[in-house]
C-alpha cells in the first residue's frame, strides 16, 4: 500500500471516529457546560475554567479541583486529589493498545491525552468485535474533546445567566451518559462474559456504600477484570466472532 | 503552588498517567498470560462499573419509585433500540428521550 493510500485510509478512519463520537459528545456537552458554570460561580475566571478543560480533560476530577481551589486548599493537596482520582486511567493504555491494529509512536501522545473513561469505554465496545485503527480512536477522542472544551467555554461564558431550570430536556440530558454506557455494554455483550459484568457491577455497587465513586469504580473495574482473567483469552477471541 | 501551576501540573500528571502505560501496552499485550487476559476483560468491566456509577448518581437524585421507573424505562428503551438497530447513537438518544418523557409523565 502506498503512503498516500495509507494517509487517505487514516483520514477516513479519523472521520469515522469523529462521527462515532456524536453520542459521546452529546453526553459530554451538558456536563462540561455545568463545569463551566460551577467554575465561574466558584470564583475562577472563564479563561481558567476553559484552561482546566483544555489541559486536564478528566471530568470528575476537574469538579473536585475547582471545589478544592474555591475552598482555599493548598496546591499540593489539590494536585494529589486530582491525580489520585485519575489513577484508574493507568490501566486504560495497555488495554487499548491490545485492541489497536498498530500503535504509531507519533500518535501515542495524542491517543493517551484523549483517553477518558467514556472514550475508553466506547473504544473497548467497538474493539470487542474487531481491531481498532489508531486514527479512528483519535477521531473519537477529538469529538469528545471538542464537546468538552466547547461546553465548558459556553458554560463559563454565558452559563451563569442561564441557571439550570431542571426542565425535562435537562433531565433527559442527565441520562445520556448512562444510556451510552448501556448501549456500549449491549454492543460488547457476549453471553460467556456475564461473570465479568456481574462482578464489576456488584463490586462497584458495594464499593459505593463505603467509598467515593471514583474509588468504587476502580475497585469494580479491577474485580471484573480479575474475574475475566481466570478464563483463557482464546475464549474471548472465539466469542468476538460469534 | 499557584492556581495556574496546579492546573498545569494536574494536566501533565493526568497525561503521564495515561501515556506511560500506553507505551508499555503493546509489550504487555503479547502472549496469553494472566496480565493479557486481565487487560482483555478490563474494557467490559469498566463499562459495567460506569453504568452502576452513573445510574447510581441519578437514582440518588430522586430515590423513590418514580425515579426507579424512569431509570427502568430509559434502560429498556436503550436495550430495545440497540437490539433492533445496532446503532449506539440512536439507542443513546432514544433512551435519553424516553427518560425525559417519563419524567414529564410521572411528575406529581
Amino acid at each position: 500500500m502506498s503512503d498516500e493510500t495509507v494517509a487517505v485510509s487514516a483520514w477516513q478512519s479519523g472521520r469515522r471516529g469523529l462521527g462515532d463520537s456524536v453520542s459521546l459528545a452529546m453526553g459530554y456537552a451538558p456536563i462540561a457546560f455545568s463545569f463551566g458554570v460551577i467554575s465561574v460561580q466558584a470564583g475562577l475566571s472563564p479563561w481558567q475554567a476553559v484552561a482546566i478543560s483544555l489541559l486536564v480533560f478528566a471530568g470528575a476530577s476537574q469538579f473536585v479541583m475547582v471545589a478544592m481551589l474555591a475552598a482555599g486548599s493548598g496546591g499540593l493537596t489539590v494536585l494529589s486529589a486530582v491525580l489520585m482520582m485519575n489513577l484508574r486511567h493507568l490501566f486504560y493504555g495497555p488495554a487499548l493498545a491490545m485492541r489497536l491494529t498498530s500503535l504509531p509512536r507519533r500518535l501515542a501522545p495524542w491517543l493517551a491525552f484523549g483517553l477518558t473513561d467514556e472514550v475508553f469505554a466506547t473504544a473497548m465496545a467497538k474493539g470487542a468485535s474487531r481491531p481498532l485503527a489508531p486514527a479512528w480512536c483519535l477521531g473519537l477522542a477529538a469529538g469528545a474533546y471538542l464537546a468538552w472544551a466547547g461546553g465548558t467555554a459556553l458554560g463559563a461564558g454565558v452559563g451563569a445567566g442561564w441557571a439550570s431550570d431542571g426542565g425535562y430536556v435537562a433531565q433527559a440530558l442527565d441520562f445520556v451518559l448512562p444510556a451510552l454506557f448501556l448501549a456500549l455494554l449491549a454492543q460488547a455483550w457476549r453471553r460467556a462474559r456475564w461473570p465479568v459484568v456481574v462482578a464489576a457491577a456488584g463490586a462497584t455497587l458495594l464499593g459505593m456504600l463505603w467509598w467515593p465513586g471514583h474509588v468504587a469504580m476502580l475497585v469494580g473495574m479491577l474485580t471484573g477484570a480479575a474475574v475475566g482473567s481466570r478464563r483463557p483469552r482464546s475464549e474471548y477471541s472465539q466469542e468476538a466472532t460469534t | 503552588m499557584t492556581g495556574w501551576g496546579v492546573v498545569i501540573a494536574a494536566g501533565v500528571g493526568t497525561f503521564l498517567i495515561r501515556y506511560l502505560p500506553l507505551l508499555s501496552g503493546t509489550r504487555l499485550a503479547r502472549g496469553d498470560g494472566w496480565l493479557s487476559r486481565f487487560l482483555g476483560a478490563l474494557g467490559l468491566a469498566a463499562i459495567a462499573a460506569l453504568i452502576v456509577l452513573s445510574m447510581g448518581d441519578l437514582w440518588w437524585q430522586a430515590p423513590h419509585w418514580r425515579g426507579g421507573l424512569r431509570l427502568a424505562l430509559g434502560t429498556a428503551a436503550v436495550l430495545l433500540v440497540q437490539r433492533l438497530t445496532p446503532n449506539v447513537g440512536l439507542a443513546t438518544l432514544l433512551g435519553a428521550g424516553v427518560y425525559g418523557v417519563a419524567g414529564w409523565a410521572l411528575a406529581d
